[in-house]
């Protein structure tokens, strides 16, 4: 029997931004990979998809937005996630996201961020390496 | 007639067996590669039903007789004659999509356009936080003002727009375009305010709101009220329309949001077509003659993909199917009406299809669309330009190579002197009818569920575009569909070509960095000082007005915007009485 927990996955539009072709097709390939994924539907504040992954003691947030939000979106995410002093979810994120903003976004605290044309094995195989597996079992256990 | 198909079907078994066969064998391959259209194809094909003269029903052949295309070219130096300004009376198109930051940035943008003689009309985009019904001092909607476009929360914002638009560009000589949904009919009346304030009457006004609410709750997800709801505020805009403003255009609709959120291409067809029956439904359910007002539908765009040919023949049938609905559904008698009327752009790639990966292939892609556009009854426009998925204010260096690639297909190739060139072809008219066939197909499905808002209650058309896009997706990953430089030569010797601007962004990245602040500065100063007393009084009478089914808010809407009451403020009135759209789950 295979007793291994699936990796949890929160898919997150933040902002207003409607494109969500990106989010959705990431969510439905990442369980093709056989990952649980979680979809939080559009325009979530960070605050709300802080909630949702504690509630669904999710490893995984992927952001999503293509309205040039993200500057202020995703390091507000990662920011709430500190003050409620979790540190064991990994955050990455795509969308349009210009080039010279990438450094600043990793600064941040955004692990990585995927631009378009990233096949969605790439995506999986970066969350198998990367989610934090001690995190992740005592995030289970609590 | 059947007697040479009989002919021709005796000879194609021949050629497969004696030409064909030897010749995959040959290259050992056991299907052919290639295909071959005959008459046998294209049995039944009468051309006077099926296609028709160019202006004529079906309209398959084009909407109009001739196509005037792209005005004839200045000749000669650029210097010689660029300001030379056309005669002052002449009504001026809207500009391109444009806007960002706050009112004062976009006026900016605007008057730097008029000093380089450029006289369009502006062709507004906002930002989300005023296409969702919020305004920019939300907290709950930080890091998204003026970013897509221009922040709009009162007539305040519409004025100081609007200021460069005066005199030889006063409102009833220029036309606007808005792309606005859900809030339209708000946006709409505060434009209305305007021009009443400024003496201009409103029959004189031109302009075109995109007003497709349906599509945004299946792509694009600018949504705030249930579907059945942001009917009512369709018909009152409709109503509002026809009867006081002529020259105003009710819906810019299209299905091309609804193909780049993954829909295939017949998807795409039967939802729009959908989407525009609910429309054409509601005019006549409020008591109208269809040839009142389906003359001013109008599309945005439709469809979009590489696959040239196919994306030709979906221009085709899509032009044949609306006749057909607005003739036959609807009864329409004047051939105006069904026109499928707008779409000058005819059949594009789709920004879908542009890579973020070795982005000048983009304009490649783009030329193909230029190509499809011309031999599909559009005016042969590249489109997208090449930065389209690099950065959000495309690049003056892409528009331009933009513009002139679809210069080169007009007078170049002199790809737009024939009218549908492709009529006749077996390949193309069973392709067109193909097209036609599998979209009525859905196009009864969705009909039978209760047509277009049952479809997106029940999220039938949502969950089948997320089906398609994550169909597409896998193709993708597993090679069947193949794009260059993302997951096909990719190889260590490919050069990843990267790109450099000359020339300055065309939004200033500083303004629009600080436009969420000062605009929050103004509306608070704003908001301070407007008669809140007549504000309060407004809002409860909307609240009123909202109850009664019956009631066309438009009116109440424009004394609403004289007093300086926000979008936000009469959306939360709307939101109690109305709800807030509940997305169904994937």
């Amino acid at each position: 029997m295979n007793e291994e927990k699936k990796i949890r996955v929160l898919i997150a539009k933040p902002g207003l931004d409607g494109h969500d072709r990106g989010a959705k097709v990431i969510a439905l390939g990442l369980r093709d990979e056989g990952m649980e994924t979680i979809y939080t539907g559009l325009r979530q504040t960070p605050e709300t998809i802080v909630q949702s992954a504690i509630q669904e003691d999710v490893d995984v947030i992927g952001l999503s937005c293509l309205s040039g939000a993200h500057k202020y979106l995703f390091p507000r995410v990662v920011e709430l996630l500190k003050e409620q002093e979790i540190a064991d979810i990994l955050v990455i994120g795509g969308g349009i996201i210009p080039k010279e903003d990438i450094p600043f976004l990793k600064e941040k605290g955004i692990s990585e961020i995927f631009v378009q044309g990233t096949m969605v094995g790439e995506i999986a195989d970066y969350i198998r390496e990367h989610v934090r597996t001690v995190g992740h079992q005592s995030a289970a256990n609590s | 007639m059947s007697n040479n198909i009989q002919k021709i079907k005796k000879k194609k078994q021949e050629w497969e067996e004696k030409v064909l066969k030897p010749a995959l064998e040959s290259f050992g391959l056991k299907e052919s590669p290639t295909k071959f259209y005959t008459p046998i194809d294209a049995q039944g094909f009468d051309f006077l039903s099926k296609v028709g003269f160019p202006g004529e029903y079906p309209f398959t052949a084009g909407i109009y007789a001739a196509q005037p295309g792209m005005p004839v070219p200045r000749v000669g130096r650029a210097t010689t004659q660029r300001r030379s300004r056309p005669e002052a009376a002449r009504l001026v198109r809207a500009a391109g999509y444009s806007g960002y930051g706050t009112a004062e940035d976009t006026r900016d943008y605007y008057k730097e356009l008029q000093e380089r003689g450029d006289r369009g009309g502006p062709n507004l985009a906002f930002d989300l936080p005023t296409q969702c019904g919020y305004d920019s001092d939300n907290p709950l909607i930080r890091g998204d003002v003026g970013k897509v476009g221009v922040t709009v929360d009162t007539l305040r914002d519409f004025e100081i727009i609007y200021e460069p638009f005066q005199g030889e560009t006063e409102l009833d000589r220029i036309a606007s375009n808005f792309t606005i949904n859900a809030p339209a009919n708000i946006i709409i009346a505060m434009y209305f305010a305007l021009a009443e304030k400024r003496g201009i009457p409103l029959e004189k006004l031109r302009a075109t709101p995109q007003n497709d609410i349906l599509k945004e709750f299946v792509a694009r997800g600018t949504y705030i009220f249930p579907p059945g709801p942001s009917m009512r505020m369709f018909r009152d805009s409709l109503v509002f329309l026809n009867e006081y403003c002529p020259r105003i255009n009710i819906t810019s609709a299209g299905g091309y949001h609804i193909r780049g959120a993954g829909a295939t291409r017949e998807q795409d067809l039967a939802f729009s077509m959908a989407i525009l029956i609910a429309y054409l439904q509601e005019g006549v359910n409020a008591g109208l003659d269809v040839d009142s007002f389906a003359p001013r539908f109008t599309i945005n765009q439709f469809g979009g993909s590489m696959e040239m040919f196919k994306e030709i023949a979906f221009h085709r049938a899509s032009r044949r199917m609306y006749a057909r609905i607005v003739k036959e559904k609807f009864g329409a008698k004047n051939e105006r009406s069904m026109l499928l009327r707008g779409g000058r752009m005819g059949a594009h790639i789709g920004c879908e299809n542009t890579t973020i990966q070795r982005p000048l292939n983009n304009l490649t892609r783009s030329v193909i669309g230029a190509v499809a556009s011309a031999l599909s009854g559009g005016e042969g426009t590249a489109y997208p330009p090449y930065d389209e998925p690099l950065v959000m204010g495309r690049g003056l260096e892409s528009s331009q190579l933009a513009r002139d690639a679809t210069r080169i297909v007009h007078y170049e190739a002199k790809l737009g002197t024939v009218r549908d060139p492709l009529a006749g072809s077996y390949y193309v008219e069973s392709l067109t009818d193909e097209i036609e066939e599998a979209a009525w197909k859905e196009l009864d499905k969705i009909e039978a569920m209760g047509g277009a808002v049952a479809a997106i209650e029940n999220g039938y058309m949502q969950r089948e575009v997320a089906k398609s896009a994550h169909a597409r997706q896998r193709r993708i990953e597993s090679g069947e569909d193949l794009m260059v430089g993302v997951n096909c030569f990719v190889g260590e010797h490919e050069l990843e070509l990267e790109i450099n601007h000359l020339v300055p962004p065309v939004y200033d990245p500083v303004r629009r960095e600080q436009a969420e602040e000062k605009q929050i500065r103004n509306l608070t100063e704003l908001k301070k000082n407007r008669d809140n007393r007549a504000v309060a009084k407004l809002l409860k009478e909307l609240k009123d007005k909202a109850n009664k089914e019956d009631e066309n808010l438009i009116p109440h809407f424009i004394e609403c915007a004289k007093a300086y009451v926000s979008e936000q403020e009469m959306c939360d009135v709307l939101r109690e009485v109305f709800g807030e759209y509940e997305p169904v789950s994937l």
